[in-house]
């Protein structure tokens, strides 16, 4: 049998309009997309989105076979999460019922609200007094909705070697250095004095880090609730003075972390201290060889700070979100936060949860300290600030140019004036006034 | 057009015209795989994004049309023009080296006797090496305390240097990098061309009692024009999407001072981390017509100047 001409070339006009159509048309079927009512998924079984070390190993196995009607289908996104979620919102199809969404991503989300089930709506009133407040804070919409419910949470404290500290004539015992240690320029004068005797050894890993954990101690960040651009006021400039003052003093090691030299400067003491979240125990862990039992832990100077933590949301596709958002809830229970902090050091958003046995245990790599005590406060203590969807954006000049204060390629004011022009530029193009 | 001349004689010509090349249908479906694979892969990927450049996306709210808004933004947003300058001079600064060396290896394999293959092989490993491996194995060769680079100048009394931290350091460590990386492949491309060139032309500049220096330059060089505007043009176009190593290498913001910010990069971040759709087409665009402006200079620079003579 042959293919008949007449239906082959019916075949390619019709794909050759349908591409050019596309193409042309892209745009107004993006805008209905926005505004039309969520197709649902099909409710033979429960879509799950995480991604890789998202959630506790032994938690997700129970909570699958505790939900066996309908059966959670659990799928690992690696890679950009945000991006692939999004381009499967534009899709249309095979929207997760159930989705994580990373800490940093939450603040451009919320606009986009009528993608996610209030979970208010479905009966989260009655736990959400169980999660830390500013945490659900970072969650909620400026009109109250709330589209996640917290998976975790990255409290900061003061990681420092107990040793060198020791040798250096400061303070070693974490309760003393709470004591001693209690604002930046108790820190600094510390760095100065370790300086003194093992030049070393500078008490700051990188100032250019230490900014951003300055910034996040306060209560307002680059762009007010009422979208108007604060990133040039006091509280900005004060967190960049911060920075700046480590790096005159000449106590800032310029070794940004993660890299090379801060993983080999933790074992030889070039970096006898890191100031930064829960989760980075596992990563000066998985750096070190010799040093381990020498790590101690304090609060963070100046106060604590967040830096990353996650939460679960129910997309308006789920076929049930009443059921989904039964299935969130076991999951994110204190008895299993407690779990998934054994399984994989996630650390638990439930304050309940910080008094469970599994977060009592002493631990050996930080000579025996219990590491609950030092960042179970600090969680509690975190103060809440507005970010807005594009505070990322606007926060990324005021990094570059920090850099070249550090460099000694400009200097402080020059580099102050050009990164709040430069944040100005990209907070103006998105809408800031 | 001479329009109203040609009008009848194209009706008279054109039905046995048609008739001829619909008879090759079986041919064109043939061939239809790639075309349909182009159409959906290429062309509506490209179209799309032109329309995208004139409007405003977050990637996912409702497109709104802004005419030339995001180009109007872009030649007045000095993080562009930054972008654009770091791209040329990391272009410069890969390019020049990589052509040059790849020249010379070429010229010196050609005269090779013994293990040539095992040249040849070694060269273009770097090609085919994982980009992204490779970019953190550089990395720590620049790195500041203990990066192979510094340990070589600590050895013969130079104070080290924050390579990966200060502006000139980052383009140096990022061009090292490309270098490395092309001139393997450009290597074996002018061996290609090298073997092309007629073993009488040598015999009789030998004869005539030319050096290696003479013919090189008189020779090999004028000789290999073609292949030499071929791999110019491939670099162009590589070396102004630069991306994968400034951004492993000094993260998303292009390091200190944005010294590291190529154009490509700086698309990336407006898509992929401003949610900035509409103002990345325009971006992209922008590289588009870039790599057709030097394209078309490099043509005029090294095949004009053949045909003058």
């Amino acid at each position: 049998m042959e293919l008949s001409r007449r239906t082959l070339l019916g075949g390619f006009a019709a794909v050759a309009s349908g591409l050019a159509g596309g193409s042309l048309v892209g745009c107004s079927s993006g805008m209905n997309n926005a505004g039309a009512p969520a197709k649902k998924n099909a409710a033979t079984e429960l879509s799950f989105w995480c991604w890789p070390g998202g959630l506790g190993k032994s938690v997700l196995d129970d909570t699958i076979a505790h939900f066996p009607d309908p059966k959670i289908k659990y799928s690992e996104i690696g890679g950009d999460f945000k991006q692939k979620l999004i381009t499967t919102f534009n899709g249309g199809t095979s929207i997760p019922d159930i989705t994580g969404l990373k800490g940093e991503d939450i603040a451009s989300l919320l606009p986009q609200a009528e993608r996610f089930v209030d979970l208010k709506t479905v009966g989260a009133d009655s736990v959400l007094g169980d999660y830390l407040d500013w945490k659900v804070k970072q969650a909620t919409t400026l009109d109250g909705k709330v589209i996640g419910l917290p998976i975790d949470v990255g409290p900061t404290a003061l990681f420092y070697r107990e040793d060198i500290f020791a040798a250096g004539g400061l303070p070693s015992d974490p309760a003393k250095v709470a004591e001693q240690l209690k604002t930046w320029d108790d820190f600094f004068a510390a760095g100065v004095e370790l300086k003194a005797k093992n030049p070393k050894a500078p008490i700051v890993g990188d100032a250019a880090g230490l900014y951003d954990m300055v910034v996040g101690q306060g209560t307002e960040r680059y762009i007010s609730k009422d979208n108007k651009f604060i990133g040039d006021q006091d509280h900005i400039r004060k967190a960049w003075d911060t920075a700046v003052k480590a790096m005159t003093l000449k106590i800032d090691g310029r070794t940004p972390s993660g890299g090379p030299d801060w993983n080999a400067g933790l074992d030889q003491g070039t970096v006898p201290a890191h100031i930064g979240a829960a989760w980075v125990a596992l990563d000066i862990k998985s750096a070190v060889k010799k040093s381990a039992g020498k790590w101690r832990l304090a609060p963070t100077p100046g106060g604590p700070a967040n830096f990353g933590g996650s939460f679960l949301a129910i997309t308006k596709n789920a076929a049930d979100p009443q059921k989904a958002f039964d299935v969130i809830k076991y999951m994110l229970s204190a008895d299993n936060e407690a779990k998934a902090f054994t399984d994989a050091q996630i650390f638990p958003s439930t304050p309940a949860a910080y008094d469970k046995p599994e977060l009592k245990a002493k631990d050996a790599f930080f000579g025996g300290q219990v590491p609950i005590d030092i960042f179970g406060p600090a969680a509690k203590g975190i103060p809440v600030a507005y970010q807005s969807p594009f505070d990322d954006s606007v926060a990324a000049p005021f990094h570059d140019e920090l850099k070249t204060v550090q460099t000694g390629s400009k200097t402080s004011d020059a580099a102050w004036s050009s990164a709040v022009s430069k944040a100005k530029a990209i907070a103006t193009r998105q809408g800031v006034q | 057009m001479t329009a109203t001349a040609t009008v009848p004689a194209a009706t008279v010509t054109t039905a046995p015209a048609r008739k001829r090349i619909w008879s090759y249908w079986r041919f064109y479906l043939a061939l239809s795989p790639f075309y349909v694979l182009f159409a959906v892969f290429g062309l509506y990927p490209m179209l799309s994004t032109i329309v995208l450049a004139f409007q405003r996306w977050d990637g996912m709210s409702a497109r709104r049309f802004t005419g030339l808004g995001n180009f109007a933004f872009l030649v007045k947003d000095p993080t562009f023009w930054q972008a654009l300058e770091n791209t040329v001079v990391l272009f410069l600064m890969s390019t020049v080296p990589t052509l040059v060396l790849a020249l010379l290896l070429a010229v010196m394999l050609q005269s090779a006797v013994r293990f040539t293959n095992v040249y040849r092989i070694a060269y273009f490993i770097p090609n085919v090496t994982s980009l992204v491996a490779m970019a953190i194995f550089f990395s720590s060769i620049f790195s500041t305390n203990f990066g192979l680079v510094n340990a070589a100048l600590r050895s013969l009394g130079i104070p080290q240097q924050d390579w990966l931290g200060q502006p000139w350091g980052i383009k140096i460590a990022i061009s090292t990098m490309i270098v490395w990386q092309w001139v393997g492949y450009n290597t074996l491309i002018y061996l290609a061309g090298l073997q092309a060139i007629p073993r009488e032309q040598y015999e009789a500049a030998k004869v005539d009692g030319a050096g290696a220096v003479r013919t090189f330059f008189s020779i090999t060089l004028p000789q290999l024009r073609p292949v030499v505007l071929f791999t110019v043009i491939m670099s162009t176009i590589g070396g102004l999407q630069t991306f994968t190593e400034p951004q492993v290498m000094v993260g998303n913001s292009g390091g200190t001072g944005q010294s590291g910010m190529t154009v490509v990069l700086f698309f990336y971040r407006a898509a992929f981390l401003d949610n900035d759709y509409g103002y990345a087409a325009a971006i992209a665009l922008s590289i588009f017509v870039l790599v057709l402006l030097f394209t078309a200079i490099n043509w005029r620079i090294f095949r004009g100047r053949g045909e003058d003579r």
